[in-house]
């Protein structure tokens, strides 16, 4: 739409130069003026904002009153007035020169491709080692990733490179191809984390940890897929710190996003693996991602004074509950309590008690900035029952994992005492593995 | 190193592939072919082929009827917020389909929607190809197949059918005719 209005962008100093960057620029139909401010406006007094519109534009180091005059006024320039197809960019070749170890192993390092741990550089020989894993052709686009500013075609031989890099094996290839549909992983300006469940007979086959220590650094399996995520999302998914990943603190599990199989074969009877509980066959050979940003482990085994359900509920009560998303990992001695003992014959009886029975005061809920700005529209847009929580007094007690459907329960560990680890994360529906052997 | 196994080592390097998440392939186009990819099977381009097929629709009058019923149905405005706000279903809330980003960054909004009523997507287009993309995102979320579905004809059929809207425009229309 040509409203024949001037117009500027003013962009945060954190991300003003990817904004003003080549992706950006040739995007938009022609380069668009830029001023920039400090970073962040939310949560912030007043009075801050106020004395960033009265400071300097950070590009340029004028006052930005004037700055924003000047680039709604003065003369395009002749850059401004390219039209038609852009320069082009820069590519990087499909191979790389010959060089030392070392100094290819730095280039992968200043290039941000890795998660600063060893690599194993993908030469040719390793990627087509890597591709007999799978029978799709090493050309085949799993998925267009949309960056800022364009878009990049994840294909099998990217994923395979990505997975040697990560100390893969072939026969792990199944299980990161089917994971690649799913990158990248979330990523926010908090720290989001990421969880990879495998479910289905491939657990045995490739030895996944289901039992002690399923969520921990200790086993092959759990640990390449799980970071093999992280290389695919940092790599297709341009993720560079301080560039276009902007986690204010990050998150250490996004290193291996807490890849592990369910126990499922310790699970209580009557209780579904995740798998099939979204509809799979048992035999299906199926993983499961999910992203959140808070989770909290229980400390010291379950007590008979207090159910431990009923802990749980404490815990998910301080949960931000945007989208009613939970996921529950238990013991498989947690799981018998809550059978055997409180009486939850079902995975999905578990989850609708909670919906039912986890609080939450108006005012936290409301405080929470994802629920800002996915809920506040809601409730303005007249959206139950957003509408009728805005208007409850702040020490109101809500109820607000609205969802059952949105919480999930997954066993996993080894009995060795009754633990259990909440999270906010929502799973998303799962990916069968077998469709990329 | 030894200057033999160096020798060795820049062997193997001549064969590394290199960067692969470059732009040594083109980027593709935005729009049709993005949302292709991050869909499932792409928009046709053969304008008498519905694209998202698999997506069940549902008719405006089905949706009335519905309204009317005060059945359990939420309807969600896909287009941006400027045009949501000059015109929309009355009662619909606004998420908008922007093709060229993640659909997933919309995913903290579509997971706040209720799970146990009727969530009916529209878009001011002609065969639901900016409303089609959600419903199979709120698949993917977990939300049940049956009640999730696309209006088919979208805004435009509403409005061919008289039925009740609401937005700046409207209100403007309005006092116009008044």
């Amino acid at each position: 739409m040509q409203c024949k209005i001037p117009a500027i962008g003013i962009a945060s100093s954190n991300i003003v130069h990817y904004a003003t960057g080549y992706n950006f620029k040739y995007n938009n139909g022609m380069p668009i003026r830029y001023v920039s401010v400090p970073f962040p406006f939310t949560g912030q007094p007043r009075s801050v904002d106020v004395g960033y519109v009265s400071g300097k534009d950070m590009l340029s180091g004028r006052p930005l009153m004037a700055a924003v005059v000047d680039a709604l006024t003065s003369p395009l320039t002749m850059e401004e007035k390219i039209s038609g197809a852009p320069p082009d960019e820069e590519v990087e070749p499909r191979l790389l020169p010959a060089d030392s170890e070392e100094n290819l192993r730095r280039l992968f390092d200043d290039k941000e491709w890795t998660d600063f741990n060893s690599i194993i550089l993908p030469t040719e020989k390793r990627v087509t080692a890597m591709l007999k894993g799978t029978s799709r052709k090493p050309d085949e686009v799993i998925k267009t990733i949309n960056i800022t500013g364009g878009a990049r075609q994840l294909t099998v031989e990217k994923v395979a490179i990505n997975a040697v890099m990560a100390g893969a094996s072939p026969e792990h290839l199944p299980v990161i191809l089917a994971l690649a549909t799913q990158a990248p992983f979330g990523n926010s300006t908090s720290s989001m984390a990421n969880m990879v469940v495998i479910s289905g007979p491939i657990r045995d086959k490739l030895k996944f940890n289901c039992g002690t220590n399923a969520m921990g650094p200790y086993n092959r399996s759990n640990a390449v897929v799980g970071r093999a995520f992280t290389l695919m999302s940092k790599t297709a998914g341009d993720l560079r710190n301080n560039v276009n990943a902007w986690e204010t603190l990050g998150n250490t599990m996004q290193y291996n996003n807490i890849c592990y199989g369910e126990n499922e074969e310790a699970l209580p009877d009557g209780w579904d693996p995740l798998h099939v509980e979204m509809g799979f066959k048992p035999t299906d050979n199926v993983l499961s991602v999910g992203m959140g940003w808070s989770s909290i482990a229980s400390v010291g085994a379950s007590q008979v004074i207090y159910p431990t359900h009923f802990l749980m509920r404490d815990y998910m009560s301080s949960f931000c509950a945007s989208g009613s998303a939970a996921t529950i990992v238990i013991d498989p001695t947690v799981a018998g309590l809550l059978k055997d003992v409180h009486g939850f014959k079902t995975k999905a009886q578990l989850s609708e008690w909670f919906s039912q029975n986890v609080t939450k005061m108006n005012a936290s809920y409301w405080g929470n900035g994802v629920i800002q700005s996915t809920a506040v529209p809601f409730a303005l847009q007249g959206l139950e029952p957003y509408a009728s929580w805005r208007k409850l007094p702040d020490d109101a007690l809500i109820k607000p994992f609205t969802n059952p459907k949105a919480i999930h329960v997954v066993v996993a560990g080894g009995k060795v005492q009754t633990m259990w680890f909440v999270t906010d994360f929502g799973i998303r529906r799962g990916v069968l593995i077998d469709d990329w052997a | 190193m030894s200057s033999t196994r160096k020798a060795a080592l820049l062997c193997a390097m001549l064969l590394v592939p290199g960067v692969l998440w470059s732009h040594a392939q083109k980027d593709p186009p935005k729009g049709d072919a993005a949302k292709a990819s991050q869909s499932g099977p792409p928009a046709a381009n053969d304008k008498d082929k519905e694209p998202f097929p698999q997506v069940p629709r549902i008719t405006a009058e089905e949706v009335q009827r519905v309204v009317k019923d005060k059945g359990n149905v939420v309807l969600v405005d896909t287009d941006d917020s400027e045009s949501y706000a000059s015109e929309h279903i009355k009662g619909a809330v606004n998420i908008a389909y922007d093709p060229t980003t993640d659909l997933r960054e919309q995913d903290p909004s579509l997971s706040g929607l209720p799970g146990d009523k009727l969530v009916v997507f529209y878009c001011n287009c002609a065969h639901e190809e900016d409303s089609a993309p959600l419903v199979l995102e709120m698949w993917e979320l977990g939300y049940d197949h049956d009640k999730v579905k696309a209006l088919r004809g979208g805004l435009t059929r509403w409005e061919q059918l008289g039925y009740p809207l609401a937005g700046t425009e409207v209100d403007a229309t309005r006092e116009k005719g008044n």
